[in-house]
Order: structure tokens, then C-alpha cells, then sequence
């Protein structure tokens, strides 16, 4: 990579020892994965794609091979029925149990409070539903895409977010065309001030630099190789006139966005050498489709959004090798399919690359939080104040690990996927991995505290389902298939088996199990082999490895 | 319990191989003591506005003030608002805390501050900052990182040890500063108030074996470990240290400075501080709508102020304030002119501000030009390189010499003296003045610079509206004496422009228009 090879001729050879250990991915392309589908192929695809999958999901994913399982993981049955109100008295207009998202907002209760626990519930809620698809991991790639924040309406949120959940995987161009007059997009970048007389750029600005084409090497006075400072003013004309309707509006329903033909700039725009000297004729509420359009036939757009996908879904690094052999025939695909992203993702899922190596991403919180509940089938149970009340329990805890959905600290997204040279590492320092490690000792020994419902791990339930969970080492490699990416060395096994039953021979892990099997009612036999079980899951969970997916 | 607030120390238990590390503190604790160069025992303090601060709302020059009437009506300051510090500048309202520090000679306001070719994406200016780069260079590592390279080679590997003991670098909040990259390994250890420092898992090995999976796996390991022996000596620190002041309430910034405060006087050897204040992106409601003594900015505004009016009365009372220098920085200024949004949008320089006792109290650079009419995209203009200040700093605060700092900085900078010398009490060096003139102005295809050199290295560059260089004419040492010198234009485009001259300590931009 240019970056790097610049950095080592600033430094010299005298560091080189020193230097950022950093990694690529082997030098395997994108074309089809042909050696052998075992637990391990499936189990990593499913941690990439999914939050969290069990043991007999990754059995069943073994079992039916690769293209089968990429083929389930990329089809999307309906979205779940939208957020209501748990428990919020005062909404004239939203009885308990019904849905807020199409009701105007109440100022004088306030009823945006209730409404923004209603959605910070739901929506972790979708992730710890272990649906068996990437739709969730992919809404969220979506939304550290095109970011939007600060947001005081529920309601725009929900907008915004439910165009990605409905299809996850549609076409980049149309998604583009439906952000730049997003209700909660035109707020956030200020898209609803800009018009002909006082043209805002940030939409403008942040639609090049990070949703479509990206920012180049300069290559001159205002001018970054892919677009120049001249058509950020040029599109900030052609986006004029349009704004946001029915923000914190008690008399509107349904958000949605309006053009003012009067506050459009209809004189012609002319984009620069860098998009071929086009120009834009006045199209008014049109006009905004044809920029998107000419934007698009720069090849650029496509390598720009192979990169974050590879990013989001394989690793950080990308060398010249990855750039040709990975970034570049994945944008061929997406410009061969008119930027319909479904193709390039099934091509990157069942590829040689994908599985040249296991590990290599660190989970980001909300990974590590609903996965942890997931892939050990924790769930979710009581009525619907508790429901959610849980549910939130946990996206706060997200927060506090530096995640927190429709809070993005930047419009370029999470630092964790674009900022050299710590990228995924920027998760994890002396706060952040203590927290980590209470949380999943909570997990394990009957200690989180959600606000109304104790939710632990039923660690024999777990184990039940194992291949052969009476032999000690099946066990323990069973749980390390479903909880770590990378098989035990025989050294972790043999300590973590002295964890277990110190200093005893395996049967007799096998005579107490079995006895615990036969006489189920025995609280004392159950609880022997009850806090063995939760010692292993509980260090497994803490072990560093545990932190990668 | 006092310790509870800070961290909780619920189960603080440490494993087999961070006892090792505890006991090689603990040895490190009685032989140390005569060890430690007292002129070893600087701390600086960062104090980073994230989002880019409007510089000409923060420290304003009232002797623009009817061009700025023009350029930002809807946002300005009531000229009779503004805390005066002299007949042409004075401190936003708010700012009462910076007015007082810089009453009581303990603040320095270095004007103008940016660097040539402004980028105006926060991101890529953030990394510029810290890393210290040229505009068009991208390095890995940050400022401080190189500094502490230079005098730590090999770390994290060995670290912490009998003689350092202590994190170099501590950031505040949830995300080390990148201004603290190394080579191998970031040296800023976090720190948060609300943090559970708990002791971690160190993994039985695995399997090592060059991939990313392993080089991942080695930056989690490398964390624990630090984690767990960097952790028990903070929390001895703060458990020693205390606060001597009422620190602002509801002001995050002040909590934050706090805790720095109570671990530098609990005896923490750490070099750096990070602590961070976001929101300063106003491109909207920067001020409310017709009441522009109020708004978003006036907010950040008061608590910066109080939160570092509060830091540096902490210090003093704890009798620490002689070992500790802070500075303000943020990515970039903001645009002249207002938006109709009562915002204002990316632009490129802004003063930055240096506190503590042993600042030489003062302006540094003069006031910036407002220009009538003014372009829109129009930036103030840089005086100083960001890197001059850090240079300065190297050199005078942490003694770093002249080779150090320019492998740190990777070249030479102008020095600019807003630290004295604290043990004498006086300036490391006299500023003089740099007057020039430009004629005829607005020039067609030539314009002639004169100036009185002092005979140091002078750089003279021509920079446009939104920060780009686009003419260098000098960049060599002149001899002392009236100096004249032809510059043609006939390359450059008709238009504004500002001419700065460096040289020396000395600095001076000025506007001229090309016909």
C-alpha cells in the first residue's frame, strides 16, 4: 500500500523491527473456494454474517454446504413489525402496543423520549433476534455508510433505517438517489438549509468525500483526484430546494421530504474535468437522479464501496495484492450488475480469500454484546415492557463500549473503519476491554442486572446440543467452535481442562455428567457440573481471542 | 469512598504474570526517587476541541470589526461584549476564565495557526494535527509517538519496567489519541471516570504465526497486560492525590482536567494528558437566532474557560502548577463569512491557546485580515504552522534538541517563545516585530514585498483564500538589512491573496489583491 511503503521511507530501516505489526490477509483472490466445507468454513462465515449462531447452526450450515448456506444468509423474509409504545401513558395518539412510527410527535408530553427507548429497544432487539441472514450486520454497514445523527424525531430514524432493513442488500445507486433527500439525511448534513441563494455544501461535501466516489490523493488546488472543490459547489446548487417535513410536527404523520421549486438554483451546473466537464440543466425535483447517475459512471464509486465492504466484512489491511485481486474484480461485479451490491457480496462470501484465514476482525460492540447472548441461545423473554426494557439494557451497554446505533461520533462513521493505523483496535483499550470482560462475566455467572429480568446463560442447555458433550474434549472443542475463530492449541485445551477438573482424569467429567443426566432432579449433582461448565464458558469469554471474529 | 467515583475497584485481583510487573514496581518505588531528573518532571496537557473551533467568535479582532459586521452579522459578538484584552482583541464573553489567565499572565495566545494547502475534511485535518504531517503526507504515527520512539525504543515490549513505571501518555474517555501512535504501538493508556479496572485474562499461548488473526490477537494481548500492570498505578496515584479547588459542575472538560490534576499531584510520572471537548462542528445554531451572546458556541465557550481557569487554580494550590503546560488545538477554523444557518462552515486557521504558570504571557502573531468584500470560501489566513508551536514546545518545555525535534517534526520550524523559563522567570527569547509592505496593491503583474531582515532563514510564500500555497518565493536565509523583493504574479489567477513572510521568531501575513 502507498501509505505504508511512504512510512517506512520516513522512518529508515532503524525501526523497522518496531514497526506496527500489522498483517495482511494471504494472497487469495476472489475466485471460488473449492477445498473442503467443514465446521470451521461454516462457522466463520456465520460470525461474519451473522450475530451470533449456535452450535446446531453451524452444523446445519456445514451439512448444506457453502453456496446453500450463502444463498439462505443473502434471501430476506418480511421485517419485523415496526417499534411500539411499552409503556408510555400520555401519547394522545399511540395506545400501549401500538406503533409510533406513523403518528405525529406529542410536544407537550414529550412523547420523543418514549419514543427513542421504543427504537433503541427494537432495534437491538433485530440483533439479538439471530435472524439467519446478513440483514442486520448489513442495515448497520448501511448506516456507518451514510450516517445521519442528532436527530430529535424517533420518526426520522425509523425512516431512515427501515430503506436499508427492507433491503439490505439492494442497489448502491438507488440508496444514494434515497439518502440525498432522506428526511433525517436533509437535517443532518443540513441539505433542508441549502438553497439558491445560500448554497450549504456539507451534503454536498460529505456525498463525495464519503458516500459515493471517496477523496483521492490531492492532485492539485482543491482538487482530490476523484472530484474537485468545484463540484462540491456545483452539486450544492443541484441540491437546492429540497427540505424535511413534519420534524417534532404534532399535525404530521408521516415524515417525508418536500422540493421548493423557489428555492432552487436553476441556472446549469458544471461539474469539472473530473466527471468530464458535465453539466446539469435545470430538472428540479428531478435534477438530484441525474447527478447521482453521472457521479456513478465513474468507476471510482465502485472500487470505494468494494473497500468498505471489504472492511465490514473481511479485514482492515488492503495491499496492492488485495486492491487487484479482491477490490477491483469485486467492483466489476458491482458495475456489471448496475451496482446491485447482492452479486459482489455472494461472490465475496464463497471466495478463496474469505477463507484463506479466521480471526482476523476484531467484533465491534454490538457484535460482542448480541453474539454473546446469540451463540449461546439466550433469550430474550417476558412481556413487552420487559422485552424492551432488556432489550435496551443491552443497547446501552453497546454505548457504553463506544457503539451506540443512530449516534455515530462522525459522518465518516466509526473510526474503527477507516482510521489508520489502529482501525478495529480503536474498540479496545484499558476501559473498554474490562467492560468487555464484565459483561460476559455477567453472562456467566447470573449477575446482569436488565432492569426487571436476570438473564444468564443456561450453560447445560447449551451443551446439550454438542456432539458429544460426555467426552470432556469434545465439549471443550465444541464450545470453542461456537465462541472462538481459530481451533484450541493442545496447551489452551489441556489448561482449560485443568480449569474444569483439576488435576482429575476425563472420565471423570464423563461419570459426573452422566450422573447429572440420569438423575436431572438432583439439584446437588447439577450444580457440581453447573459450575464447571460456567468456569469454562466464563474464561473462554475472557480470553483475548474471544474478542475476534 | 472517594476512589469509587473514579474507578471501581470491586475486584481488583491481579494474576501470576502481572505480579511480576508489581514487584518490579515496587522495587522500582525505593531506588527511583534519586534517579528521576528534576527537569524530567513536565507534564503537558492537551486540550483538544474536536469539530474546529470559529476562531474569530473565540478571540476577536476588534479592530476588524465593521468588516466582520459585513462577513457575519447574524453571529457576531456585541463589540461591547466581548472582555477586552487590548484597544484591537478581546476574549468572547463566555471566555472569562481565559480573560483572567491571561490577566494574570499565565496564557499565551498564539494567532492564526494552521498550515499551508488547509484541508478542509475534519478527519484528514484531525490526522494532520496529530500526526504533525504535511498536508499532502500521510504518516501512521503521531507527534508525541515519535517523541516517545526517540526515547523508548522497543516499546510496548518490556514496558512497563523499574524506571517507568507509569504510562507516558493518558487519554481521558473511551479512545487513545492518535497524537500518541508509535511506531509499534500507541503510548496513551485510557483512562475513564466511570471506568471498572478490573484485572483481565491474559491468554494460555496459542498459535503465533504471522497472520492477521495472530496480529490482532498480539494487540489484545498487549492491552491486558498493560491494563492490568498500568491500571494498579493510576489507581495508587489518584488514591495519593486530591483536588484543592471546586471544579465547574456539568462540565465534562472540567471533570476531566480534574482527575489529570489529582493524578499528577498523586506523584503519576505520566508525560501527557489528552483530554478532548467535542461540538465545536456549528454549522448550524452556533449562536441563537438574534441573541448571538448565546448559543452552542457560548456554551462550549464557558465551559472551556472555566474548565481550565478551575485546572490551572487546582495546580497552583497543589503547588504542581510549575511542572504543567496546556494547550488548546482543534482541526481547523471556520469560514469568514456566516452562513444563513447562524453557523459557519469549515475554514483554516484559528488562534490556539497556552496556559499555565510558566507561560510567557502574551500575543503571539497579529491580527487576522478581514477582507471587504470577502470571498466565500475565505479562511483566515495561517500566521504560524501548527508545528512551530509543537516545536516550541519540544524544545522548551521538554528540552527535546534541536536533532530530536526534527525527527520528531521531520524538519526544522520557527520558534516562538510563549513559554519562559520558570526556574529565571524571564522570556527564552525577545519577538520583535516584522513590518512590511506591499505595492502597488491591487497589483497586476507584479508586486513588490519590502521588509527589514534580520538576516535568519526567511520563508515568503503566497497562499489563496482557502489556504492552498500556490507560489513559493523565498525560502533561504537573507542578510540583515532593508530587503526588497519583485514577486511576479503573472502565474496566479486575478484574485485575493496574502503574502506571509517567516522569519525568525518573527511572523506577518498580509492581503493584497492581483488584478
Amino acid at each position: 500500500m502507498q501509505r505504508r511503503s511512504f512510512l517506512n521511507s520516513l522512518s529508515g530501516s532503524k525501526n523497522q523491527k518496531n514497526a506496527v505489526k500489522s498483517a495482511v490477509m494471504p494472497p487469495l483472490g476472489l475466485e471460488k473456494f473449492t477445498g473442503p466445507w467443514t465446521k470451521q468454513h461454516s462457522a466463520h462465515l456465520l460470525r461474519r454474517t451473522v450475530f451470533g449462531a449456535e452450535y446446531h447452526d453451524i452444523a446445519q450450515f456445514t451439512a448444506q454446504g457453502m453456496d446453500k448456506s450463502i444463498d439462505i444468509l443473502t434471501n430476506f423474509g418480511p421485517v419485523a413489525d415496526p417499534p411500539v409504545n411499552y409503556d408510555f401513558e400520555s401519547d394522545p395518539k399511540v395506545p400501549i402496543g401500538a406503533t409510533w412510527v406513523n403518528k405525529g410527535h406529542d410536544p407537550v408530553n414529550n412523547t420523543n423520549n418514549y419514543r427513542y427507548r421504543s427504537l433503541f429497544g427494537w432495534t437491538m432487539g433485530r440483533m439479538m433476534a439471530k435472524e439467519m441472514n446478513v440483514r442486520e450486520k448489513m442495515t448497520l454497514f448501511w448506516h456507518n455508510h451514510f450516517v445521519v445523527s442528532d436527530i430529535n424525531d424517533a420518526r426520522y430514524y425509523y425512516k431512515y433505517i427501515d430503506t436499508f432493513r427492507q433491503d439490505p442488500l439492494g442497489n448502491f445507486k438507488e440508496f444514494a438517489k434515497k439518502m440525498t433527500i432522506d428526511p433525517a439525511m436533509l437535517r443532518y448534513l443540513n441539505g433542508n438549509q441549502n438553497t439558491k441563494n445560500a448554497p450549504n455544501e456539507n451534503f454536498a461535501r460529505e456525498l463525495l468525500e464519503l458516500f459515493t466516489i471517496g477523496k483521492g490523493p490531492i492532485a492539485g488546488p482543491g482538487d482530490y483526484t476523484h472530484y474537485t472543490e468545484v463540484d462540491v459547489l456545483a452539486i450544492a446548487r443541484v441540491l437546492t430546494g429540497w427540505t424535511d417535513v413534519g420534524f417534532r410536527n404534532p399535525n404530521v404523520d408521516l415524515v417525508t421530504s418536500t422540493f421548493r421549486p423557489n428555492q432552487h438554483d436553476i441556472t446549469q451546473k458544471k461539474l469539472s474535468h473530473r466527471f468530464n466537464n458535465a453539466t446539469i440543466n435545470n430538472g428540479g425535483a428531478e435534477e438530484y437522479k441525474t447527478l447521482i447517475d453521472i457521479i456513478f459512471t465513474q468507476d471510482e464509486v465502485s472500487r470505494f464501496i468494494a473497500r468498505k465492504l471489504y472492511r465490514w466484512f473481511v479485514y482492515y489491511q488492503i495491499d496492492a495484492n488485495i486492491e487487484t485481486t479482491v477490490i477491483e474484480p469485486m467492483a466489476q461485479i458491482i458495475r456489471d450488475n448496475g451496482y446491485n451490491l447482492k452479486p459482489a457480496l455472494v461472490a465475496l462470501f464463497s471466495s478463496a480469500h474469505f477463507y484463506s484465514d479466521f480471526g482476523c476482525m476484531i467484533k465491534h460492540p454490538l457484535d460482542f454484546v448480541a453474539s454473546a447472548t446469540n451463540q449461546t441461545g439466550t433469550k430474550v423473554t417476558g412481556d413487552l415492557a420487559q422485552q424492551y426494557n432488556t432489550w435496551n439494557s443491552f443497547f446501552q451497554f453497546g454505548a457504553l463500549l463506544q457503539m451506540r446505533y443512530f449516534d455515530i461520533p462522525s459522518v465518516a462513521g466509526w473510526k474503527a473503519y477507516y482510521q489508520e493505523p489502529l482501525f478495529y483496535q480503536t474498540w479496545i483499550n484499558s476501559v473498554t476491554l474490562p467492560l468487555r470482560k464484565s459483561y460476559t462475566d455477567a453472562l456467566t455467572t447470573t449477575n446482569l442486572n436488565t432492569r426487571g429480568i436476570r438473564l444468564d446463560i443456561d450453560v447445560l442447555a447449551v451443551i446439550k446440543g454438542f456432539s458429544n458433550p460426555v467426552d470432556i474434549e469434545t465439549l471443550i472443542n465444541d464450545l470453542a467452535l461456537v465462541l472462538l475463530a481459530k481451533p484450541l492449541s493442545e496447551n489452551q485445551l489441556a489448561t482449560l481442562k485443568e480449569l474444569m477438573i483439576p488435576g482429575l482424569p476425563d472420565y471423570e467429567w464423563t461419570v459426573e455428567y452422566e450422573d447429572h443426566l440420569a438423575n436431572p432432579t438432583d439439584l446437588n449433582l447439577r450444580r457440581s457440573v453447573e459450575g464447571k461448565l460456567r468456569n469454562l464458558f466464563n474464561y473462554m469469554m475472557k480470553m483475548p481471542e474471544y474478542q475476534l471474529c | 469512598m472517594k476512589r469509587r467515583t473514579f474507578i471501581q475497584t470491586g475486584s481488583l485481583m491481579t494474576l501470576p504474570v502481572l505480579l511480576r510487573g508489581m514487584e518490579v514496581t515496587a522495587i522500582a518505588k525505593s531506588s527511583l526517587a534519586t534517579l528521576v531528573n528534576p527537569d524530567d518532571d513536565k507534564v503537558l496537557v492537551l486540550v483538544q476541541l474536536n469539530g474546529g473551533n470559529d476562531g474569530l467568535n473565540t478571540f476577536i479582532p476588534l479592530d476588524q470589526y465593521d468588516a466582520l459586521v459585513k462577513a457575519r452579522a447574524n453571529i457576531l459578538l456585541p463589540e461591547n461584549e466581548v472582555l477586552k484584552t487590548s484597544q484591537i482583541n478581546g476574549f468572547h464573553k463566555s471566555l472569562a476564565g481565559f480573560d483572567q489567565l491571561y490577566k494574570d499572565g499565565l496564557m499565551s495566545v498564539v494567532q492564526s495557526v494552521g498550515y499551508p494547502n488547509q484541508n478542509r475534511s475534519h478527519f484528514r485535518s484531525t490526522d494532520i494535527w496529530t500526526t504533525a504531517s504535511d498536508s499532502e503526507q500521510y504518516i501512521t504515527t503521531g507527534w508525541l509517538g515519535r517523541y516517545f520512539d526517540l526515547n523508548y525504543p522497543g516499546y510496548p515490549d518490556g514496558y512497563p519496567n523499574a524506571e517507568n513505571p507509569d504510562p507516558f501518555a493518558i487519554t481521558l474517555g473511551f479512545v487513545v489519541s492518535e497524537t500518541c501512535q508509535g511506531q509499534a504501538s500507541n503510548y496513551s493508556f485510557t483512562v475513564n471516570s466511570e471506568a471498572d479496572i478490573k484485572s483481565l485474562n491474559e491468554t494460555v499461548p496459542g498459535n503465533s504465526d504471522g497472520s492477521c488473526f495472530s496480529s490482532e490477537l498480539s494487540y489484545l494481548k498487549d492491552v491486558v497486560r498493560q491494563t492490568n500492570a498500568y491500571s494498579s498505578q493510576v489507581l495508587e496515584a489518584f488514591d495519593k492525590g486530591n483536588n484543592l479547588v471546586t471544579y465547574a459542575e456539568d462540565n465534562n472538560l472540567a471533570a476531566q482536567l480534574k482527575i489529570v490534576a489529582n493524578l499528577i499531584s498523586g506523584g503519576l510520572r505520566t508525560k501527557i494528558y489528552v483530554v478532548s471537548q467535542g461540538g465545536y462542528d456549528t454549522h448550524a445554531n452556533q449562536v441563537v437566532g438574534g441573541e448571538p451572546v448565546t448559543g452552542t458556541h457560548a456554551e462550549l465557550l464557558a465551559s472551556l474557560g472555566d474548565a481550565i481557569k478551575n485546572f490551572q487554580d487546582d495546580l497552583v494550590a497543589l503547588g504542581i502548577d510549575q511542572r504543567v503546560v496546556g494547550m488548546t488545538f482543534s482541526e481547523f477554523g471556520r469560514r469568514i463569512k456566516a452562513n444563513d444557518s447562524f453557523g459557519t462552515d469549515h475554514g483554516t486557521a484559528a488562534p490556539l491557546f497556552v496556559f499555565g504558570s510558566c507561560v510567557n504571557a502574551g500575543i503571539y502573531g497579529q491580527n487576522p485580515q478581514i477582507s471587504d468584500p470577502l470571498d466565500n470560501e475565505e479562511g483566515v489566513p495561517m500566521q504560524y504552522d501548527f508545528r512551530s508551536v509543537y516545536a516550541s514546545l519540544l524544545m522548551d518545555w521538554f528540552k527535546t534538541p534541536k536533532e530530536g525535534i526534527e525527527q520528531v517534526l521531520f524538519r526544522e520550524f520557527q520558534h516562538i517563545p510563549f513559554l519562559k523559563d520558570c526556574a529565571i522567570g524571564t522570556g527564552t527569547e525577545e519577538v520583535s516585530s516584522l513590518e512590511l509592505t506591499l505595492s502597488p496593491n491591487p497589483a497586476q503583474d507584479y508586486v513588490n514585498l519590502e521588509f527589514d531582515s534580520n538576516g535568519k532563514l526567511a520563508d515568503v510564500d503566497i497562499f489563496d483564500v482557502r489556504g492552498y500555497v500556490v507560489k513559493s518565493v523565498s525560502s533561504r536565509t537573507i542578510g540583515e538589512g532593508p530587503v526588497t523583493m519583485g514577486i511576479s504574479l503573472q502565474d496566479i489567477l486575478p484574485g485575493l491573496y496574502f503574502v506571509r513572510v517567516a522569519q525568525g521568531n518573527r511572523i506577518r501575513t498580509q492581503k493584497f489583491v492581483r488584478m
